[in-house]
């Protein structure tokens, strides 16, 4: 076991976390994420890349098999799965205490919200002067394309995070192509997919 | 069954966009929710019109932020302004938001139970797909243009072999991509005819 205790090691000196532990790193995270809200092109999903860095590369908050498990339960809960955003809050304040892990977890989401509510806010009132405004036409059809390649990019990275073994990554492109082409509930397949790693098919 | 189309309802206040926001959260429990706010917001409620809330999901498909989060306020705002907005929003995200954070605790409370970390690798394995389908969804509509799909591999390549981050590669890529598409007077399709 010394190797793995070795890499354990390494991991942790070359990662240290930033500890929450004052206002002024809350302040730190909430301005981190006030400043990618803009960013949230084609509904939000484009943004997981980055916060797999912030979360994992930067700051150290989640270990990456904790970042994945963050990401499949934002995806099982009901509601918007861009909630992930207080849930990788909720990791950066855990290590000082739930009380805390939920005040890191509030300011995050709020912060993510705030600049993308208060520009829709102003395009829903002017929005009869954008309708035909070319930059609007610009905007929708050049930023489209660059959507897509971050979207295929942020699968790839969801998908490298899990890091499960062969049946495992058998069972996520499997998945995929039922995405694409049955409407059955993702629920399903999270629930089958759950019950083959409680047996051990799936693991990690 | 066939009603005739009754006039859109007197616009809601503050309180009723916050239960009414909340109502659509509660009933989409499971999926769905942009069907469930048509139902609640047009059908029921008869708050707007048809027309204007396909609007509202143009608008909030546009701009940057979570498509479901910028309908709730395209809502809110459509009625009562920013006050109308945040409490559109708050109706939206008070049960989902409280119920993650419940998941969240009890998670990081518990993840290193085995048992547990069994059944997450197995999910894990199953979200990752549905992450993986998410560029396939919308790659139909720009199969007919090869520069959106050469726009959209650079920027794969730059981000996945790269490891180029989001923030600057928007700042560079998207004016870039803007320009080419610039709507002009003679072609008004982009250049390789309209998706779809």
């Amino acid at each position: 076991m010394p190797p793995l205790l070795l890499a354990a090691a390494a991991e942790a000196a070359s990662c240290a976390p930033m500890r929450l532990n004052d206002l002024g790193h809350l302040l730190q995270v909430m301005g981190t994420f006030l400043g990618l809200s803009l960013f949230s092109l084609g509904g939000g999903n484009t943004l997981l890349a980055e916060y797999h860095h912030l979360s994992v590369v930067q700051y150290c908050w989640l270990r990456p098999a904790q970042f994945a498990d963050i990401y499949a339960l934002a995806e099982a809960a009901p509601g918007p799965s861009s909630m992930i955003v207080g849930l990788l809050g909720m990791g950066a304040g855990w290590p000082e205490g739930p009380g805390w892990a939920l005040l890191s977890a509030y300011g995050a989401e709020i912060a993510i919200l705030l600049p993308s509510t208060l520009l829709m806010v102003v395009a829903c009132l002017s929005w009869n002067r954008l309708r035909e405004s070319p930059w609007r036409v610009a905007f929708e059809r050049g930023l489209g394309p660059i959507t897509l390649g971050i979207l295929f990019a942020v699968g790839v990275k969801i998908l490298q995070t899990a890091d499960t073994n062969a049946p495992g990554v058998v069972v996520s492109l499997l998945v995929c192509v039922l995405m694409l082409r049955t409407r059955i509930s993702p629920l399903w397949f999270m629930a089958v997919a759950g019950g083959l790693g409680a047996f051990g098919l799936i693991n990690r | 069954m066939t009603e005739p189309p009754a006039p859109t309802a007197a616009p809601p206040g503050l309180g009723q966009l916050f239960m009414g926001m909340l109502m659509v959260a509660l009933s989409a429990f499971g999926g769905g929710l942009s069907a469930w706010s048509q139902r609640i917001i047009v059908e029921q409620r008869r708050w707007m019109s048809n027309e204007e809330f396909l609007t509202g999901l143009t608008v909030a498909r546009l701009f940057p932020g979570p498509n479901q989060i910028n309908m709730a306020v395209y809502v809110g705002t459509f009625f009562r302004g920013l006050p109308g907005a945040l409490a559109a929003l708050a109706g939206m995200l008070l049960v989902p938001f409280t119920l993650l954070m419940a998941i969240g605790l009890l998670y990081f409370q518990f993840h290193s139970l085995p048992a547990l970390d069994r059944v997450l690798a197995g999910v894990v394995a199953a979200a990752a797909g549905m992450a993986l389908s998410m560029g396939f969804k919308i790659l139909d509509e720009y199969w007919k243009d090869p520069m959106a799909l050469l726009l959209a591999a650079v920027t794969f390549v730059l981000m996945t072999f790269f490891h180029v981050r989001l923030v600057p590669l928007v700042l560079v890529a998207g004016p870039l991509a803007m320009a080419w598409y610039w709507p002009r007077r003679s072609q008004p399709g982009p250049p390789a005819g309209e998706p779809r």
